[in-house]
């Protein structure tokens, strides 16, 4: 087809660039595997121009020898370009810049059309798509953090040797620490996030959807660069990667330096697509008041992404220099300032957090109502505490650094901040009890991960404010009660919150239903070993074992020794899980459109979802969440004093 | 109802009640409400040995040995106290919900059977005023308590001009991987890597390091500061129990990080005067 116009949906279009051959052109050729083929190519040519080039006596300034670092980095930042090259990444622009654009079949080349199961290979831009890759990719790396986490928790359950060297066991703390991060951070705004957010509001595709499949696609590259790392030393200081002790890490710091300056890139492109798309293509009638609670937590976890990650890329970026270049940012031999890097570390560190509680709070809040067929309590106090939250999560950071002695003035106001920050989320619990207030629970696998969450959000949320409090803080800052805090929050809270959010999707995602008996034995089970790993690890921070450690003394044998118990059964729950997932995949029950009934746009769609969603874009009529019967309390109580009770709900 | 027996609960007219009062007590009378508030004395009844059971765990080595630990082990208890009632409630609804409201299985979509409850004013003003007024209670009273470790361990201000300054045991507390250095710069630049702490007496920490940020913990002493390197951390204490303790590294400092550890050893005044001169640190202060 090689017109100048083109006809979609009966309507001529304006001037479409000439079509050159099949539509996709070179896009029909490039996939994963000639991705791998790039970038393994550059990777390794740009390793060996760089070997080349460096004389063997050279030393880093910190008199490392330069081969391999140099060697190393250079190899990193060839596979990333080569692998999102042979992705086919860049066609586009580069197209663009050639006079050939791309043309409405190219772009529906792109988006997947007609490509069957080979568009999950490809750079597809499709936003069901992507998020199907999300998820995989989610899976991948929650696998991989989750195997680190098990060897972690071996070594410090055997007390009576060393079962890793100390080089090794750094290595597994680090690189299992900022795994998990990642993992975390994308759980929820990945797979849902892409899949269900434009579908929700009612949207044909997100706003940029290249960008899109730019932003999975540098997830990728950057986690195969920290998997590389842990093959050349890994990096053995913990995923703070505090300055000046980052300098002293073999090779495999460069590692964890590019993967978080490429994952900051990928998240602020996810970030700025998906706030572009909340904001300017929820369908007709969808007023703010009328958009799901979903719709808003995506938006303010990519609010705070965006302007968090920098902070964090920044700091990798100095110390990047400082590793390679000899530029003392953080180097207090020569007036740089450790204290400098904690800043713009925690700068990113406590905002993420919230960009990791947010969204799987919300996801929560959204799956809820359809599970007790009421309507969202305080739907008003579920915004307000989003906003709350948004608000203050860049006012707290350094309630990290309390004990670090940079400015204990300034303690006084962050703990004043990060104790308000409990009253946003207090809004968010009461939302939470407030549905389940009378509600008849529909017992499925999605609201009982809401029971684990609640439930594991209180505990996290309780031992939060111990650490808020400088005082308790100055026994606790650094301590295993923190590792437990930060895990009920993010594991407990983050991902039980984010397994209901996937089994909730599944039906729409896959087509199948996840087998709710292995989900249900997997979700428990791991709930049961969380308890037992993170209940007992407090009591090793209160007994006052520091974290990060290989050994300890024998009083805190007893409680690393039921940790680490809790701690495999938690991998058995997690496996079990996995196992639902992956049967369910691939021969589960097979799913109508709606199967809980939902009244929510993106459960609407057919199934499986057509590519752009909806035949005619959705008109909205009426506020989210109508279930539920009038309250028959209500209607005794007018019916008794005559009052004029104001009606409420279903209209 | 018959007009012989009014029921307990009508109200008499014509009565000047308050509507929001009349169903606030017509809500208590509901048998869930009254089943969630059971549930929460319950719970909260049953998670109060916790308050306790914290400090046990704290106290396991020989906590508190100074004021200040005193201090956090107060702050601990009473944050334990003041979030005990609200966890409780919220697991009571969770428990209840569980086992109390009715229940639906199977693939079937359920019917829309619960109550379309879209907001509860009063439920919602009550449950921000508590929260709030709790986290106003949290962050006074850990403004006050700061302030009040901040002056037990004598601030940023330097040891001459401390009230009682002069009395004041120094040591120089210096981190390297993966060790602590402790320097009696009163007593001939003595040094140790056992800290000896006379009992009942103040002491400044100056604390450094002289590579990686090491954190300088005492731990029965409820003591705690980043050792940096480039920059000098103060901060003190007065032990008040004699005693072995620890110290421990609480900052990743590299690959022994976990053996950079030592002990206090807090000795009555005579024995740490001797201690002193044994070890050849000339004069006593």
């Amino acid at each position: 087809m090689s017109t100048a116009t083109t006809t979609v949906r009966g309507v001529e279009q304006v001037t479409q660039p000439p079509q050159h051959g099949k539509p996709g052109g070179i896009m029909r050729h490039l996939n994963l595997g000639t991705g791998l083929l790039t970038g393994i190519v550059f990777a390794v040519g740009a390793g060996w121009i760089v070997a080349a080039l460096t004389p063997s006596s050279a030393t880093t300034p910190t008199f490392a020898p330069a081969g391999p670092e140099y060697v190393y980095l250079a190899g990193l930042i060839g596979w990333v370009i080569g692998f999102m090259l042979g992705m086919g990444a860049f066609i586009g622009p580069l197209r663009w810049m050639m006079g050939r654009d791309l043309t409405h079949d190219d772009a529906e080349y792109m988006a997947g059309k007609d490509l069957g199961v080979k568009r999950y290979i490809k750079f597809t831009t499709d936003h069901k798509v992507v998020g199907v890759q999300y998820l995989v990719v989610t899976l991948v790396i929650f696998g991989f953090g989750g195997t680190l986490a098990m060897l972690i928790r071996t070594e410090l359950g055997v007390t009576w040797s060393e079962v890793f060297s100390p080089e090794f066991y750094n290595s597994l703390i680090g690189t299992h620490g900022i795994a998990m991060i990642i993992a975390m951070i994308i759980a929820v705004s990945g797979p849902l996030g892409n899949f269900i957010v434009p579908m929700m509001i009612g949207a044909r595709d997100m706003a940029y959807p290249r960008l899109n499949a730019l932003s999975l696609w540098l997830l990728v590259a950057a986690a195969v660069c920290l998997i590389s790392s842990m093959f050349v030393g890994g990096m053995q200081d913990g995923w703070s990667a505090y300055q000046p002790l980052g300098s002293q890490a073999p090779p495999g710091m460069l590692g964890y330096q590019l993967t978080i300056i490429v994952f900051a890139i990928s998240t602020a492109i996810a970030s700025v697509n998906l706030m572009t798309t909340i904001l300017t293509m929820r369908a007709k009638g969808m007023t703010w008041s009328r958009t799901p609670i979903f719709v808003y937590g995506i938006f303010a976890s990519s609010l705070m992404g965006l302007y968090a990650f920098p902070f964090y890329q920044y700091s990798q970026i100095l110390a990047l220099t400082d590793r390679v270049w000899g530029t003392v940012f953080f180097n207090p031999l020569y007036g740089g300032s450790v204290w400098l890097y904690e800043n713009l570390f925690w700068l990113l560190g406590h905002p993420e957090v919230y960009v990791i509680i947010i969204p799987t709070a919300a996801v929560t809040l959204e799956l809820m109502p359809v599970f007790l067929r009421k309507p969202l309590f305080s739907y008003n106090f579920a915004i307000a505490g989003i906003v709350g939250v948004v608000a203050l999560s860049g006012l707290v950071w350094a309630h990290h650094m309390y004990m670090t002695g940079w400015a204990p003035a300034v303690n006084y106001p962050f703990m004043l901040s990060t104790e308000m920050i409990s009253i946003p989320v207090g809004f968010l619990v009461l939302v939470a009890i407030g549905t389940f207030w009378r509600g008849t629970v529909w017992t499925r696998l999605p609201l009982m991960a809401v029971y684990a969450l609640v439930f594991n959000k209180m505990i996290g949320g309780v031992t939060g404010i111990y650490l808020s409090d400088v005082p308790a803080d100055q026994y606790f800052h650094g301590s295993m009660f923190v590792v437990a805090h930060f895990h009920y929050m993010l594991m407990g809270a983050g991902l039980f919150g984010a397994m209901g959010g996937i089994a909730f999707y599944f039906p729409k995602m896959t087509g199948r239903i996840l087998d709710e008996r292995i989900g249900s034995i997997g979700l428990w089970t791991a709930f049961v070993g969380f308890q037992l790993t993170f209940g007992s690890m407090f009591v090793a921070g209160l007994q006052g074992m520091p974290r990060r450690v290989l050994q300890f003394d024998e009083q805190f044998n007893i409680s690393n020794w039921i940790s680490t118990i809790g701690a495999y059964i938690i991998g058995l729950g997690m496996l079990i899980f996995l196992a639902a997932i992956i049967f369910s995949w691939t021969s589960g029950v097979r799913a109508s459109g709606n199967p809980w009934g939902s009244k929510s746009l993106e459960w609407q769609t057919a199934q499986p979802v057509p590519l752009e969603n909806f035949e005619v874009l959705p008109v909205v009529t009426e506020r989210p969440y109508n279930y539920g019967v009038p309250d028959p309390y209500d209607e005794e109580l007018a019916a008794e004093d005559g009052d004029r009770v104001e009606k409420v709900g279903a209209s | 109802m018959t007009a012989t027996m009014p029921p307990p609960d009508a109200p008499e007219a014509p009565t000047n009640r308050p509507p929001s009062m009349h169903r606030v007590r017509n809500w208590i009378r509901r048998p869930y409400a009254r089943w969630v508030m059971v549930l929460t004395v319950v719970i909260g009844f049953l998670l109060l040995p916790l308050c306790w059971l914290l400090l046990a765990a704290m106290n396991q080595t020989g906590a508190p040995a100074s004021e200040i630990m005193q201090d956090i082990e107060t702050t601990v208890f009473v944050f334990t106290i003041v979030s005990i009632p609200i966890t409780a409630f919220v697991f009571a609804v969770l428990v209840y919900s569980l086992l109390g409201w009715k229940h639906v299985s199977g693939d079937e979509v359920p019917a829309d059977e619960s109550p379309a409850i879209r907001g509860n004013v009063i439920g919602a003003t009550l449950w921000t005023v508590v929260s709030s007024l709790l986290a106003m209670f949290l962050v006074v009273w850990g403004l006050v308590e700061l302030a009040q470790i901040t002056a037990n361990s004598y601030g940023t201000i330097s040891a001459d001009e401390q009230p009682g300054g002069k009395d004041a045991l120094i040591v120089n507390v210096t981190g390297q991987q993966w060790v602590w250095t402790f320097e009696y710069p009163q007593h001939d630049g003595l040094t140790s890597d056992v800290l000896y702490l006379p009992k009942d007496r103040a002491v400044y920490f100056n604390v450094t390091s002289k590579d990686v940020i090491h954190n300088f913990w005492a731990v029965e002493l409820g003591v705690k500061i980043d050792a940096n390197p480039g920059a000098i951390t103060q901060t003190g204490v007065t032990p008040n129990k004699a005693g072995t303790f620890n110290v421990r590294c609480a900052e990743l400092c590299g690959l022994h990080h976990a053996y950079m550890e030592t002990q206090i050893q807090v000795l009555e005044k005579d024995s740490f005067d001797s201690w002193v001169r044994e070890s050849g640190g000339g004069r006593t202060s």
